[in-house]
């Protein structure tokens, strides 16, 4: 199953030095943090803002490749999540036949903003964030967390 | 203008060793060995180039991957790159790609098109005119400066 989401804003983490985009879908009530780079951020920024630059980004250049090609990019979908790292795929639709193709997800979500292709992410991969944030949650407890509860 | 091309390769990738400098320079040279050409891209540009040079395979596609596959599986093939103009201090490239009727040009940054070049093995150009208009006055002095300190940039 898949959930449709919407690229919700970005959000630098002082911690890691890096950007996280946030994507929630529809209902508000599933939200998937991606960790991506200061190039893809900018370039997720300016595609979200509307801005265009006086030279081509890496991403417009890819969608000029694409409309010069007469191909389309139906959707894209985070597909996995492995040790910390998110996967997603691009589904493109060029001459009557659908392929698909290995991404970041910081990719994918800067391309599908400059096609306008909907954002989709697997159940399984919300299901393995929550357990993945889960995860992080319990290392990071310390033995004087336990203690709070004592009566 | 001459816009008879000249083909160049890829000497390296070397870090602005001038002060809040954020970008690096990638340094391109001709077969005679005659002119060299800098350009000036940005971080991420640099390290993809750099990657590409190296023969570094990343465990994820970086950008410029995802655009070689991307091409490929448009069955386009990139016939070349060449750096057509600069303009106040910008530099112009075309990617040139062959379908199977037909030949495109897409504009392009040349840090763009050269990181994909080096991804898909294709000849990078210039022309004749944009090497010529570099002047020499400026381009000496910062290569002079480069020899000094910037080679420590290229590991």
């Amino acid at each position: 199953m898949l959930t449709q989401m919407q690229v919700r804003g970005l959000m630098f983490d002082p911690y890691t030095n890096a950007y996280i985009v946030i994507l929630r879908d529809e209902g508000n009530s599933e939200m998937l943090p991606i960790w991506v780079g200061k190039p893809e951020a900018s370039s997720i920024n300016f595609a979200m803002e509307g801005v265009a630059t006086p030279r081509p980004m890496t991403h417009d250049l890819m969608k000029t490749v694409l409309d010069t090609a007469d191909a389309k990019i139906i959707s894209v979908v985070v597909t996995d999540l492995k040790e910390n790292t998110y996967y997603a795929k691009i589904h493109l639709l060029y001459e009557d036949s659908e392929y698909s193709i290995d991404s970041r997800p910081s990719d994918a979500i800067a391309l599908a903003l400059r096609a306008k292709a909907p954002i989709f992410v697997t159940d399984d991969v919300i299901q393995k964030h929550s357990d993945e944030e889960m995860d992080r949650w319990l290392e990071n407890l310390k033995p004087e967390d336990f203690g709070k509860y004592d009566a | 203008m001459d816009s008879s091309l000249v083909k160049l390769t890829v000497q390296g990738v070397w870090t602005d060793a001038s002060p809040n400098a954020e970008s690096q320079v990638v340094l391109l040279q001709d077969e005679a060995k005659t002119s060299v050409l800098p350009i000036w891209v940005g971080t991420a540009e640099g390290t993809a180039i750099r990657m590409a040079l190296e023969g570094i395979a990343p465990p994820r596609p970086l950008s410029h991957d995802l655009l070689r596959n991307i091409t490929e599986h448009l069955g386009l093939k990139v016939a070349k790159v060449v750096v057509t103009d600069v303009k106040s201090n910008t530099y112009y490239a075309s990617i040139f790609l062959a379908g199977k009727q037909s030949e495109v040009t897409v504009d392009s940054r040349p840090s763009d098109a050269i990181a994909l070049a080096l991804r898909t093995n294709s000849p990078i150009f210039a022309t004749r005119d944009v090497l010529e208009r570099q002047s020499p006055e400026t381009v000496d002095p910062w290569l002079k400066n480069l020899d000094t300190k910037g080679l420590g940039g290229v590991a």
